[in-house]
């Protein structure tokens, strides 16, 4: 059973890996448009070992991006998970920013780019502001979701069983809301990450994933824009299951709050 | 249910638009009353005047609009056809599914941005890179949705149907497809707000396109036009709630909500 689990989806990936080099490799394919996956990987390998300042090109450019990823996120989870949380306790807070967030939040971040850039220029400034307001508003929209949905007699029983305030928010406003926040964060993440690499195509700073992708693109060099759309969706794939799964399974699954 | 009364929906109305207005006056005095440079942040009142000049005097925003419009249409079109169609093969299937989930997840995980540099080598600068991009926008998570609600279906439904003799399309017009809607309905909104935000940066960045609210901003960009920027900064907001609130909501309420497969929620 496991082994069919593991084993039938590699078919389709292997198949369509295969049948892209033989399509490169007999000419169907024009090679300076598609490349071909062996082709990639070679070319992500020499990116790999080519040494500038004594730092591997790809790893630079890699960590670039996790770095803006990871300080955009955080700012943004942060304010997302306060500014909800007013929302979800305060019911003038709620009605006053709801309608601001509704029309705010379907506007993508590359949208607000050239905006940003006007303000803060090049550079990394404007890509983590940019990239923090994106993953602010789905925090936020959860958080207040999961806090204004509390079972208000719990709150109740807390206060009456001697609880104060700090510790109703801590052991009964914050487990209860906690799935919601961890959706919110998902969303928010997810978010995240497409905004640095759309950012990144614009704002073009000298570094990032995406910069590297929009460079490749306008030089042609296919190898390197598909080697990187390959690695966009891996590092994606690996950060949801590497790191949110585990925290999830830590907090929400333990506390008791996931029916499954 | 049925239509709720004229006073309640222009109660609702009123509780949206206020909000917005208080903020728009706080955004007005704010700016006139301090030292910010109009030019870096407009008030309000510049941008309803730039709104009003783009419509009568200039009357390019309704063109941006309707291209944008145009290749949204097209492209959400084709992602629910095809991701209908593949999630109901992934859901009905199991080796299908077993094969091809992993697939499908890694094909989520790509910005559908990075798509873009891709299509606009292999087709061209223009109305295609576009309207293929918002269709990789929505497809996928329109694949999945389906998937997820042929899957969440109650076996037992599907039990109690047979037993009383219900079997082939009957079966899956009259049970799984009602059944499976209560996700494939969310799978709608989700898509749509994917594939908006697909068009406007596709936009952005295919450089042979006349008309579109994303082109509208970038080359608003290179006059430093901040007041443009606004303008369709909220177009992009206000047309995407309206699709949402307006087209696709009232779709869920009339089906899924009205059959009361929705828990409450």
């Amino acid at each position: 059973m496991s082994v069919r689990k593991f084993l039938l989806p590699i078919i389709p990936i292997a198949g369509f890996l295969a049948l892209w080099q033989i399509l490169a490799a007999t000419g169907v394919l024009q090679p300076g448009i598609f490349s071909s996956p062996s082709a990639i990987l070679k070319e992500m390998l020499a990116i790999w070992s080519e040494q500038v300042d004594g730092r591997s090109v790809l790893l630079a450019h890699l960590l670039v991006t996790l770095k803006r990823l990871f300080l955009a996120s955080m700012l943004g989870i942060l304010a997302g998970i306060a500014v909800g949380f007013c929302m979800g306790l305060s019911q003038s807070f709620y009605r006053f920013l709801d309608p601001l967030i509704t029309i705010i939040m379907p506007i993508p971040g590359i949208a607000m780019a050239p905006l940003f850039i006007i303000w803060m220029g090049f550079g990394d400034a404007t890509i983590i502001t940019v990239c923090a307001v994106a993953t602010f508003f789905p925090v936020a929209y959860n958080t207040c979701t999961g806090v204004r949905s509390m079972d208000h007699r719990l709150v109740q029983a807390a206060y009456i069983m001697g609880a104060n305030r700090g510790t109703v928010m801590t052991q009964v406003y914050g487990p209860w809301s906690a799935v919601y926040v961890f959706t919110g964060i998902k969303l928010g993440l997810a978010r995240c990450w497409r905004t640095v690499i759309a950012v990144e195509f614009i704002v073009a700073a000298d570094r990032g994933l995406g910069y590297m992708i929009w460079d490749a693109a306008s030089y042609l060099r296919a190898s390197i824009v598909f080697g990187g759309i390959i690695l966009t969706a891996l590092i994606f794939a690996s950060i949801e299951k590497g790191m949110i799964r585990p925290l999830e399974r830590v907090t929400i699954e333990k506390w008791g709050m996931v029916r499954n | 249910m049925g239509g709720r009364p004229h006073n309640q929906k222009f109660k609702e109305f009123w509780q949206f638009i206020f909000p917005l207005i208080v903020a728009g006056m706080i955004w007005q005095l704010a700016v006139s009353f301090s030292f910010i440079d109009v030019a870096l942040l407009p008030t309000p009142s510049m941008i309803a005047q730039e709104f009003y000049r783009l419509i009568w005097v200039k009357q390019t925003l309704l063109h941006h609009l309707g291209g944008s419009l145009y290749r949204l249409a097209l492209g959400y079109i084709f992602a629910i056809a095809v991701g209908i169609f593949a999630g109901a093969l992934l859901g009905l299937n199991r080796t299908v599914r077993e094969m091809f989930s992993p697939a499908l997840s890694l094909l989520i995980a790509v910005p559908t941005i990075a798509w873009v540099p891709v299509l606009l080598v292999t087709m061209g600068l223009g109305d295609k890179t576009v309207i293929t991009a918002v269709f990789l926008g929505g497809v996928f998570e329109m694949t999945y949705s389906t998937m997820a609600g042929i899957r969440a279906v109650n076996r037992q439904q599907i039990n109690a149907a047979r037993i009383m003799g219900v079997s082939g399309p009957k079966l899956f017009f009259k049970v799984l497809v009602p059944a499976s809607l209560a996700m494939v309905m969310p799978g709608l909104r989700l898509s749509n707000g994917y594939c908006w935000r697909a068009l406007i940066g596709a936009e952005m960045l295919s450089a042979m396109i006349l008309w579109g609210v994303g082109k509208m901003i970038y080359e608003a960009r290179f006059w430093n036009d901040v007041k443009i920027m606004f303008v369709g900064l909220l177009l992009i907001g206000v047309c995407a709630v309206i699709l949402d609130r307006i087209l696709l909501k009232p779709l869920e309420r009339g089906t899924v909500e009205k059959w009361g497969m929705l828990s409450g929620s």
